[in-house]
């Protein structure tokens, strides 16, 4: 015990100098972090309200006066308000059938034994592994063929299938933690298998539906590749395609791009501030389970 | 009652809906596009098959190589970048400190933006007349090192590497900073109480505790880092002269551009079998189980 007690205030102090010698160091290089992480953004904000002049004069300066004509311009040559109404339509729609259906899914695979659950589980997991990139051209083809190519609702048709398998992935593992008496006083109860279902499982499920449904939902709001491969006609465009064929048009016009970009962040921001904490959970949710 | 039939009926109606549109959305197009790829196919008129053809001219095509060394680039800038990096911010993070939300917050911010909108911000940023950073250089008075980042075959992988390591080193920080608050505390109070330095702690506890966590974190950086398309394609469409093009914008330029199906089907089926191939050497390799 006794070189233990001896020790014990050296390291004490040792510690404390430590920390107050590390500390100011630390805060540097996490300023810096913070700095390159935010930045861009801020910049392009900020400059987004100057004028073509006084962006090219003072780029680091607040604006001298705020200028909202970029604003304007941006919204009726980008037509925003139609990109924000398809993206809105298709996410919300992708979003709301994967959960669903993917819930649904998941409920017998986690609370039935049959002889397929485990080749339908590890059909679903293996899409974890797809590289959907490889499958941009044959999807584009199978579009084609059966008539699918330029709709209101293609899109919604590759966002379910490919976010199944995370969705499936996490809402089973979630479900398979609950206790089996749960079914068996319920089936006493008269309940169906339905019900049981809805009135009970999903209900218990509410914080693996939250992650799933902020994950899914901010998938299908960023998602490019298939829109870009699957849409051609403007007015059906999402708010990425839109803006990278906006910026890819007027290359030249950086206020317009910037209150472009801008608006299209703001609602994400917003999301991401209100919800930080979900959506942190969610989008590593597979990562630290995996 | 709940008969056996009753049972199974559930389960078929309850799996049918997911099965079905993963099965013809997502499994489908995969075992079409082997079919593709021994086609040669302008996508109009009749297929002609032509065995392996399109493979071998694959093989030949110093444009393809070209993208598959861009690719790995890609990889091996997302792996040596995102994940050291990641890995010291978040020990930093991982004690007492105030303001760890902020940085967490703001760490985590370019993860949950889009790719088009990190493409198009940056495109401004490197932009070579009016971009934040030659602007820079010329205030602290190095403005002849400024470069047309982007447009230059010398620096354009490079800048594009750059936002590629930006946009997700945060999404690797988040996962390290949870496992390290698993680590448990008195085993790192014991290490300090038998005199072990922090530097000896964070090599010889820590890391080796969150290993697993690693491990996942270099796998989901190599299958993210092949998926590499929307940035590029946004930010300078593969070039200047195919600088920094990836096996996705080739297939994609090849099939649609060149309206050649056939071949590009080819390119896909190499993604597919490069992709797992890659993953599945590289869990073996690590020591961790595919999923």
């Amino acid at each position: 015990m006794e070189p233990v007690l001896n020790q014990a205030p050296e390291i004490k102090k040792k510690k404390r100098k430590l920390f107050s010698f590390k500390n100011p160091i630390i805060y540097i290089i996490l300023t810096v972090f913070a700095l390159v992480n935010a930045y861009p953004i801020i910049w392009m904000i900020i400059n987004s309200f100057k004028s073509e002049k006084e962006f090219s004069n003072n780029q680091f300066g607040f604006p001298s006066e705020f200028v909202f004509e970029n604003y304007i311009s941006a919204w009726q040559t980008a037509s925003l308000g139609t990109l924000f109404t398809n993206s809105i339509f298709i996410c919300v729609t992708a979003t709301f059938l994967t959960v669903l259906i993917g819930a649904t899914a998941s409920y017998f695979l986690s609370r039935f034994t049959f002889k397929m659950n485990k080749i339908v589980y590890t059909l679903f997991i293996f899409g974890l592994l797809i590289p959907i990139h490889s499958t941009l051209v044959p999807m584009f083809i199978l579009m084609r063929n059966i008539g699918l190519l330029n709709t209101p609702i293609t899109l919604i048709f590759p966002y379910i299938a490919f976010h199944l398998p995370i969705t499936i992935f996490l809402l089973t593992s979630f479900m398979k933690q609950f206790p089996k008496d749960i079914e068996e006083s319920a089936i006493m109860d008269g309940c169906g298998i339905f019900r049981i279902f809805w009135s009970i499982i999903l209900p218990m499920s509410r914080p693996a539906l939250a992650t799933v449904l902020i994950l899914n939902f901010i998938y299908n709001w960023n998602e490019f590749s298939f829109a870009l491969v699957l849409i051609n006609d403007p007015g059906l465009q999402t708010l990425p395609l839109g803006l990278a064929s906006f910026a890819g048009q007027f290359t030249t016009d950086y206020g317009g791009q910037m209150a472009g970009l801008t608006m299209s962040l703001i609602p994400i921001l917003a999301f991401y501030l209100y919800l930080e904490k979900d959506i942190v959970n969610g989008m590593t949710a597979g990562a630290v389970k995996g | 009652m709940h008969t056996a039939r009753n049972t199974r009926i559930a389960i078929v109606f309850g799996l049918l809906p997911a099965v079905l549109i993963y099965l013809v959305f997502a499994i489908l197009p995969i075992l079409q596009s082997f079919y593709f790829s021994l086609m040669e196919w302008d996508g109009f008129s009749d297929m002609k098959y032509v065995g392996l053809d399109n493979f071998i001219r694959l093989f030949q095509e110093p444009l393809f190589w070209n993208s598959v060394k861009n690719n790995i680039y890609v990889v091996l800038a997302s792996v040596l970048g995102q994940v050291p990096i990641a890995l010291f911010l978040a020990l930093l993070l991982n004690r007492k400190i105030k303001g760890l939300k902020f940085f967490r917050t703001i760490g985590f911010l370019p993860v949950v933006l889009s790719t088009v909108v990190i493409s198009l911000t940056w495109g401004l940023i490197f932009n070579s007349e009016n971009g934040l950073i030659n602007e820079l250089l010329h205030i602290i008075g190095l403005g002849e090192l400024g470069q047309n980042w982007l447009g230059d075959t010398k620096w354009s992988m490079i800048s594009v590497l750059f936002v590629i390591i930006w946009q997700f080193v945060g999404l690797y920080l988040i996962i390290f900073l949870a496992a390290l608050q698993n680590v448990p505390e008195e085993v790192l109070e014991a290490a300090k109480i038998d005199g072990a330095s922090e530097w000896t702690t964070t090599w010889k506890i820590t890391v080796p505790m969150i290993w697993d966590t690693i491990v996942v974190a270099v796998i989901l950086c190599i299958s993210g880092s092949l998926k590499t398309f929307d940035l590029i394609y946004v930010m300078t469409h593969g070039g200047p002269a195919h600088s920094t093009d990836v096996m996705a914008l080739y297939m994609f330029n090849e099939t649609f551009s060149k309206l050649q199906y056939g071949y590009g089907s080819a390119v896909s089926v190499f993604i597919f079998f490069f992709s797992l191939a890659l993953i599945f050497v590289v869990t073996r390799l690590l020591g961790k189980k595919m999923i």
